[in-house]
């Protein structure tokens, strides 16, 4: 099971000062180009980034989630037949039911498959990722089948005299992914660096200790599962919005799988630092290539590109891990005697 | 009323009793001894109180209330906390960091109050910080504090263990064999924290083979053979008795 290393504190790592000159570069990227391509592989880099947080968050309590692909999808439905039946003027609710409704799916079927643990679940996943794609194919009154639904661009939004319009430039498109990102990166780096995220951890490195020390295994993995189960639908529902299109065909299991493959070259160690660099990589790796007048050679690559990352990387820290590597090389930060998460707070105080 | 009360406990697997129609009862503050033979029941008695196995037959009462049938982190949650013979650490963790994971039971704020970072987690979180540091120091592995886990020596690792146990806040602490693998002088050193362990009014059940290490700390004594109980009483007293000592070295010949 890949995991990672499983204790890494993030701030020593990734200081702010990198997260805060890697968001100021990224906010004035559309000042240099509007660039169609440049543009859009950010978005739906940042978007898939968001999906990969859930899963490397479910991979904490060590369950190999091979579904989440069908968390954006029912996030992309559920904002798509709201805002077709409600009216545009709806977006906004519709986005957040998206998110909700498919955290409260995620937890009933949680509730269930979580049960079985490891191998079981991963195929019991791919199973729930492609009763979602036959029921979207076949409840054609809801979902319109293999059809699927146009999805229009959010509403504008006016801020006195200046017009936020989704369907002039990608630009607005933009400037909400780096919005989405950042809210959903900061829930999760929470979440991962507090209490609960070491029960998680410990979920996945000794379960039997770990229940006997007090930790309720399914609660935990069921919490895990929901909370990615909330992003995930968000991530889906916007998703949809920027290639305006649902069908049963955009969320299949290949999805789910890239998700993983993003999650293990990037590098679970960090769950917001490893998402980020794997499904930009990949994404951008994946656009370029399908250019090529080679047909699906993305297929190929990508299954290169993970034996890779797991032959010279084997500990399943990714490429974000050459990023720890190279910072603590630099500033000569002390690897071993840190003191991790929230207590190097207290210390300072 | 004991404490811990384990009535008529019976456990098969398959057609094997690993441990039948066990009566015990433990009494507040003491260090009781559980000892006998290889595959005596000693473990299974434990995985029984656990709550990691269901027992067959019979039911155990802590507080008088009735825990067997409970999972064992709502038994750990009731105060009952044991530690691994050999299952001891969160892989890729510190002493510290371990010690973190064992501590969630001392809380008492909301998982959204750590969320938020709010005064009173913080607050509760330096006190919590405060007493994992002040075990370390009670079991004397307090210079190891930063160390990862995996590197530390066979014994601290085993005392890890018992202090990631303490951790959890019990009112019982179980150890299985928790000097297994040691020599005399690290046996000597588990002795001294369970004797420690004990002045805080911990109530201890302890699974040994060591003599010295048991005549040392217990103040009673259970003897098992074949999953039966065969004596129960003060240490010295046991281990003169001829089916304690036949359960243990086999008839004598002479």
């Amino acid at each position: 099971m890949i995991i990672g290393r499983l204790y890494i504190d993030q701030k020593s790592v990734v200081p702010k000062v990198v997260i805060g000159v890697v968001i100021a570069l990224l906010a004035i990227v559309p000042l240099f180009t509007t660039s169609m391509v440049t543009l859009s592989t950010l978005i739906s880099s940042g978007i898939w980034a968001v999906a990969v947080m859930g899963f490397i968050l479910i991979l904490r309590t060590g369950q190999f989630s091979m579904g989440q692909a069908a968390f954006m999808a029912i996030g992309g439905y559920v904002s798509a037949i709201l805002t077709l039946n409600l009216g545009l003027s709806y977006y906004w609710l519709s986005f957040l039911a998206s998110g909700v409704i498919s955290g409260l799916i995620a937890f009933a079927i949680g509730l269930i498959v979580l049960r079985a643990g490891g191998t079981s679940f991963s195929i019991i996943t791919i199973a729930f990722g492609e009763i979602v794609r036959i029921v979207a194919l076949n409840w054609e009154d809801l979902t319109h089948g293999a059809a699927g639904i146009l999805v229009k661009p959010p509403p504008p939004i006016n801020i006195g005299n200046f017009e936020i319009n989704f369907s002039l430039s990608l630009v607005p498109f933009y400037y909400f992914m780096i919005l989405l990102v950042v809210a959903s990166a900061l829930f999760y780096w929470q979440i991962d660096r507090i209490r609960i995220g070491g029960t998680f951890r410990s979920v996945a490195a000794n379960p039997v200790l770990a229940e006997h020390l007090g930790v309720h295994l399914m609660k935990y993995r069921v919490i895990a599962f929901t909370i990615a189960g909330v992003f995930t639908g968000f991530a889906g529902a916007y998703y949809v919005t920027f290639i305006s299109v649902i069908n049963p065909l955009i969320f299949d299991l290949w999805k789910s799988i890239q998700i993983m493959m993003m999650a293990i070259v990037g590098g679970p160690s960090l769950i917001v630092g490893g998402a980020i660099i794997g499904s930009t990589v990949l994404y951008s790796l994946g656009n370029y290539l399908s250019q090529l007048p080679v047909p699906n050679v993305q297929y190929v690559v990508f299954g290169a590109v993970v034996v890779l990352v797991l032959l010279f990387l084997p500990k399943g820290t990714g490429l974000v891990d050459l990023w720890g590597k190279f910072w603590r090389k630099v500033f000569r930060e002390p690897e071993e005697y840190e003191i991790p998460g929230e207590f190097a707070d207290d210390e300072e105080e | 009323m004991a404490l811990l009360e384990l009535n008529d406990i019976t456990k098969f697997f398959g057609k094997l009793a690993a441990v039948e129609d066990i009566d015990l009862k433990v009494e507040k503050g003491e260090v009781l001894g559980i000892v006998g033979p290889n595959g005596s029941g000693k473990t299974t008695l434990i995985n029984l109180i656990s709550g990691y196995y269901k027992p067959t037959r019979g039911d155990i009462y802590f507080n008088g209330q009735k825990i067997s049938g409970l999972r064992p982190d709502q038994i750990a949650r009731l105060g009952i906390v044991r530690t691994f013979q050999s299952n001891v650490l969160f892989e890729g963790a510190s002493v510290i960091e371990s010690m973190m994971i064992s501590s969630r039971l001392q809380y008492k704020t909301a998982e959204w109050q750590a969320f938020f970072n709010t005064r009173t987690y913080k607050d509760e979180q330096e006190k919590v910080v405060g007493n994992l540091l002040e075990t370390l120091q009670l079991l004397d592995i307090f210079n190891e504090t930063f160390r990862p886990a995996a590197a530390l020596s066979h014994g601290y690792q085993r005392m890890l263990g018992i202090a990631a146990a303490l951790a959890a806040n019990p009112s019982v602490l179980m150890l299985d064999e928790p000097t297994t693998g040691m020599n005399h002088e690290e046996a000597m050193f588990v002795v001294e924290n369970i004797k420690k362990i004990n002045q805080r009014g911990i109530t201890v059940l302890l699974i040994e083979h060591n003599m010295k290490v048991l005549l040392g700390v217990a103040t009673r004594v259970v003897v098992l053979s074949f999953g039966n109980k065969i004596a129960d009483g003060d240490p010295y007293e046991m281990m003169s008795k001829p089916e304690v000592i036949e359960a243990y070295l086999g008839t004598e010949t002479v």
